[in-house]
């Protein structure tokens, strides 16, 4: 009769570390293990889960976030990387209760349909308008290029796109 | 989820990391972008203890002279396209980042370094880097070293990157000559298949129309390796290439290994080498009239 083997294997503790960023406008120190994803992070540490987990291969930009002022895809960033940084996921993103213009505008034209994409279609289009007050179509489609809408609904992602710079735009000439 | 005991470290050194990278070897890689890497992570693909974050070493800025440009390690596509044009030859490198495929937050997030050292033979960066004669910035236990990009580019996914030794930056001359890129690729958020880079004498000696004498045009993603090519042998006495069958048979019979990937097989790749160097040679001297 053959013994089973009793020693336990050995299993290397899995570092951790506490990491201390500002999120939404707000401090906040999480204590997560080196190998976690920002995006997971933010939606199982910090329960913020409008940043979305797609393909966690940087592909669907459903996890895409603000970093230091710049859109990222959330599952490429190592949490650990994001210490000192300040982030804005979705939640961050409308003030006092009113949608963002870039929001509100996806509301209108029924850019949101089924949600999932929207993360990436806000941020990529903030980043878009941010640099371009009157894009073309081309350019809009290609600031979203790196989304993918799983409703297939691109059109009116780019109709949104288009509203939300026309409403930018007669806002500035107003203010 | 990344499934290893991965840690995480962030030197604010070069001294630092090249020492992390020497204790853990083959255990360690380094996080630059992380747009490969940390998905390949992910995916189990890569089995690591360590990686090495080059974001607090310093090496995140891009110096942009009269005739050159250098690029630090953690540059982004996005700060090279936040530049005003590049001077010289030195623009291709932001006409590559203006086309990186993922949209924003990858020109954002991915770098030029980071493409370079990962030397994926799909990738555009290492035979734009090859094609601009960059020199590419090593540290390593030994110390610093400088290498020119031809010789850094080894095989698919292998560069010469010794141990310990991590890539720093790249410096790019800034050249006074006309320069044609084409990418053949099949849809927005595909790899290229092949890429073509051709770099022509600033004039056209007075050959007009007709010469390409002085050419040199390099490949990309159709090799194992950037193929570049001087098209001296192929040109007669007046510097006119000869019949597009003759230049697409000596473009094929200067190829060497291809490479062979979801998107296209090597045989493939080679029957376009010849048409996307031809029209990389036409933008040269189009686009520079």
């Amino acid at each position: 009769m053959t013994e089973l083997a009793t020693e336990p294997q050995q299993v290397e503790a899995v570092p951790d570390r506490d990491v201390s960023m500002t999120v939404n406008g707000r401090a906040c120190r999480v204590r997560c293990e080196d190998r976690h994803l920002l995006v997971e992070v933010l939606r199982e540490q910090l329960r913020l889960k409008g940043t979305h987990a797609g393909c966690l291969n940087g592909d669907c930009g459903a996890c895409t976030v603000e970093f230091d002022g710049q859109p990222v895809k959330s599952c490429l960033v190592l949490a650990a990387a994001a210490e000192g940084a300040e982030i804005t996921t979705l939640e961050g993103v409308a003030k006092g209760g009113e949608l963002d213009p870039v929001q509100q505008a996806f509301w209108d034209n029924d850019g949101f349909q089924c949600g999932f994409c929207v993360p990436g279609q806000i941020f990529a289009t903030r980043w878009l308008l941010a640099r371009d007050t009157d894009p073309t179509d081309e350019a809009i489609r290609e600031a979203l290029a790196g989304n993918i809408c799983r409703c297939t609904g691109y059109q009116t992602i780019v109709e949104s796109v288009r509203a939300a710079a026309a409403g930018l735009r007669d806002k500035r000439r107003t203010t | 989820m990344i499934r290893t005991a991965l840690r995480h470290h962030a030197p604010t050194e070069v001294a630092e990391a090249v020492a992390l990278l020497d204790i853990h070897a083959d255990r360690a890689a380094v996080l630059a972008g992380g747009t490969m890497l940390v998905p390949s992570l992910t995916r189990g693909e890569r089995d690591l203890d360590h990686v090495i974050d080059l974001r607090r070493l310093g090496v995140d800025a891009a110096t942009v002279t009269a005739d050159s440009v250098h690029i630090g390690a953690m540059v982004t596509y996005a700060q090279l396209l936040a530049r005003s044009a590049f001077p010289g030859t030195a623009q291709l490198l932001q006409r590559v980042a203006g086309a990186i495929t993922g949209g924003p937050q990858i020109r954002c997030q991915g770098t030029i370094c980071g493409s370079a050292a990962y030397a994926n033979p799909s990738s555009e960066v290492p035979a734009v880097l090859v094609a601009l004669d960059a020199t590419m910035h090593l540290h390593g236990p030994g110390g610093a070293r400088m290498i020119p990009a031809a010789a850094f580019f080894l095989d698919a996914y292998t560069v010469d990157l010794r141990r310990g030794e991590l890539l720093t930056g790249v410096t790019v001359a800034a050249r006074a000559a006309r320069l044609g890129y084409y990418k053949l690729k099949l849809a927005e958020g595909s790899w290229p298949i092949a890429t073509a880079a051709a770099v022509l004498p600033p004039t056209d000696g007075g050959y007009g129309d007709v010469g390409y004498r002085g050419a040199v045009v390099t490949l990309g993603a159709i090799g194992t390796r950037p193929i570049q090519l001087d098209l001296a042998p192929v040109l007669d006495d007046d510097g006119r290439l000869p019949s597009d069958a003759d230049v697409d048979d000596w473009v094929v019979a200067q190829i060497g290994e291809t490479w062979d990937d979801e998107l296209a097989p090597g045989d493939y790749r080679s029957m376009v080498a010849g048409v996307v160097l031809r029209r990389a040679l036409h933008r040269a001297r189009e686009e520079n009239r």
